[in-house]
């Protein structure tokens, strides 16, 4: 049997180069396949800890069964790779499910999110907005102790926020990511022995006071690349298939119902979510927002990860 | 009309704002809003289908970027509701200054309806500003 390596698929060789190069930086063996269909041949033959797929691979037939297959001989986590040309497919790839890893900035943007997206898998090292901020970074921390202490929470970030030079818009982003997390966190992140979430029925305005178990951990900071919002719960109820249930939601855009709406809105409100999950000990969730370039030169979508740690 | 401030979450209670139309019509100017949370969304589409079942014509003034946002996100939050004029993101080539600016939707219609931004110039500089969003994207709302 071969020793551990990172697969590729992608039909574009240039690509596949830059991503070879991108991730040989590891130190794992990169192997590269031009479509699924060789990727599923190599497979036979590969124990990859990590696959990377080109976002047309997508609309292949044999997509599911790549996806069967990479699971079968242990790849721990699939990146997906989304071009400015698969863009309009996004709704098709979020739907498959099984995408736990979808990153769709061009290059540098793609090395960056590359490179610590398979460096926090191979070594099993999650949590910590610091992994996505420069050296030096300072993270503000506070820690929700009422419930609703959310509001004004979010109104001193966004004032802070603004105090350091960045934009009403990302202000306003900041303001929406921070209340969703935060409101998710104190009210639907509590489950009983039973996994009934006892909290999510309460008002959201009422007042709750937080003892240690319950409360939550805000912390945020920006590096003049991210603004980096990150937001910890101690139950770590939040699964892989209820955020990607959630990140699909069609109905949000035409009825704005459904469970998962602030995720859903926190998703489309970002440039990438991260949920680092410790099943049955802690969820996080970190919003980053690309402060560098002006909004219309943003890609219009973001980024996402589902990491859940190895028990 | 009625003037609406601050943030719209859990505790607006929107649909209230009902009961204050005249002569079936209610003008929200919305210049003072500083952001809208899911529990609003829902709180402000109860409000919009409440308006479509009563007959109550709402038309919204100064629609801040936020409420573009959920707009654009949220085909439901549009309801029936008429945008007379709305905030956009501008920015400057010259000084990098970024300003949201009001645009008169009735008056700049035909523009819009092509895609076009208004022009604008740069309060600092005397530049003209760029429009800072994709404009088939910023402008979806007003296609319903």
């Amino acid at each position: 049997m071969r020793a551990p390596s990172i697969l590729i698929v992608h039909p574009d060789h240039k690509t596949q180069r830059t991503v070879q190069r991108v991730l040989g930086a590891t130190g794992y063996r990169i192997d590269v396949a031009d479509d699924l269909g060789q990727g599923v041949r190599l497979l036979a033959h590969l124990e990859p800890v990590l696959v990377v797929v080109d976002g047309s691979a997508m609309s292949s037939p044999s997509v599911k069964q790549f996806f069967t297959v990479a699971k079968a001989r242990g790849a721990e986590s699939c990146m997906t790779l989304v071009g400015a040309a698969q863009l309009e497919q996004m709704s098709r790839i979020l739907g498959l499910g099984a995408v736990t890893n979808l990153l769709v900035h061009p290059m540098p943007v793609l090395g960056e999110e590359l490179t610590i997206t398979a460096q926090k898998l191979l070594r099993s090292d999650l949590f910590g907005a610091e992994k996505y901020l420069l050296w030096g970074t300072k993270l503000n921390a506070t820690t929700l102790t009422q419930a609703s202490q959310r509001s004004q929470l979010v109104g001193e970030l966004a004032e802070q926020v603004r105090g350091r030079g960045q934009s009403a818009r990302v202000a306003s982003m900041a303001m929406l990511v921070t209340d969703e997390l935060l409101s998710n966190a104190v009210h639907n992140a509590p489950i009983d022995a039973a996994g009934r979430r006892y909290r999510a029925e309460l008002a959201r305005d009422g007042e709750l006071a937080l003892d240690v178990r319950h409360q939550v951990a805000l912390r945020w900071g920006c590096d003049g690349r991210y603004l980096a919002i990150e937001v910890t719960d101690l139950f770590g109820s939040l699964d892989r298939d209820t955020i990607l249930r959630a990140l699909v939601q069609n109905d949000v855009k035409t009825s704005g119902s459904g469970a998962g709406m602030g995720i859903a809105l926190t998703y489309r409100s970002c440039d990438h979510l991260v949920f680092n999950l410790a099943p049955g000990k802690r969820t996080e969730v970190i919003a980053l927002i690309d402060v560098r370039f002006p909004h219309s030169e943003r890609v219009p979508a973001s980024s996402y990860n589902v990491f859940v740690e190895r028990s | 009309m009625l003037v609406i401030k601050g943030a719209i979450d859990e505790s607006a209670g929107l649909s209230a704002l009902l009961e204050r139309a005249q002569d079936r019509r209610l003008v929200l100017d919305l210049g003072g809003v500083t952001f809208i949370n899911s529990l609003g969304v829902r709180d402000w589409i109860r409000m919009q289908a409440g308006a479509q079942r009563a007959g109550i014509a709402i038309e919204l003034r100064k629609v801040v970027e936020p409420l573009i946002h959920q707009l654009n996100m949220i085909i439901a939050t549009r309801g029936a509701a008429r945008v007379t004029s709305f905030f956009a993101p501008y920015a400057c080539d010259g000084c990098g200054r970024e300003d949201s600016l009001l645009i008169d939707a009735v008056a700049h219609a035909q523009g819009l309806a092509k895609l076009e931004p208004p022009a604008m110039t740069c309060a600092e500089c005397g530049a003209q500003m760029e429009f800072n969003d994709f404009p088939e994207r910023y402008f979806s709302f007003l296609s319903v």
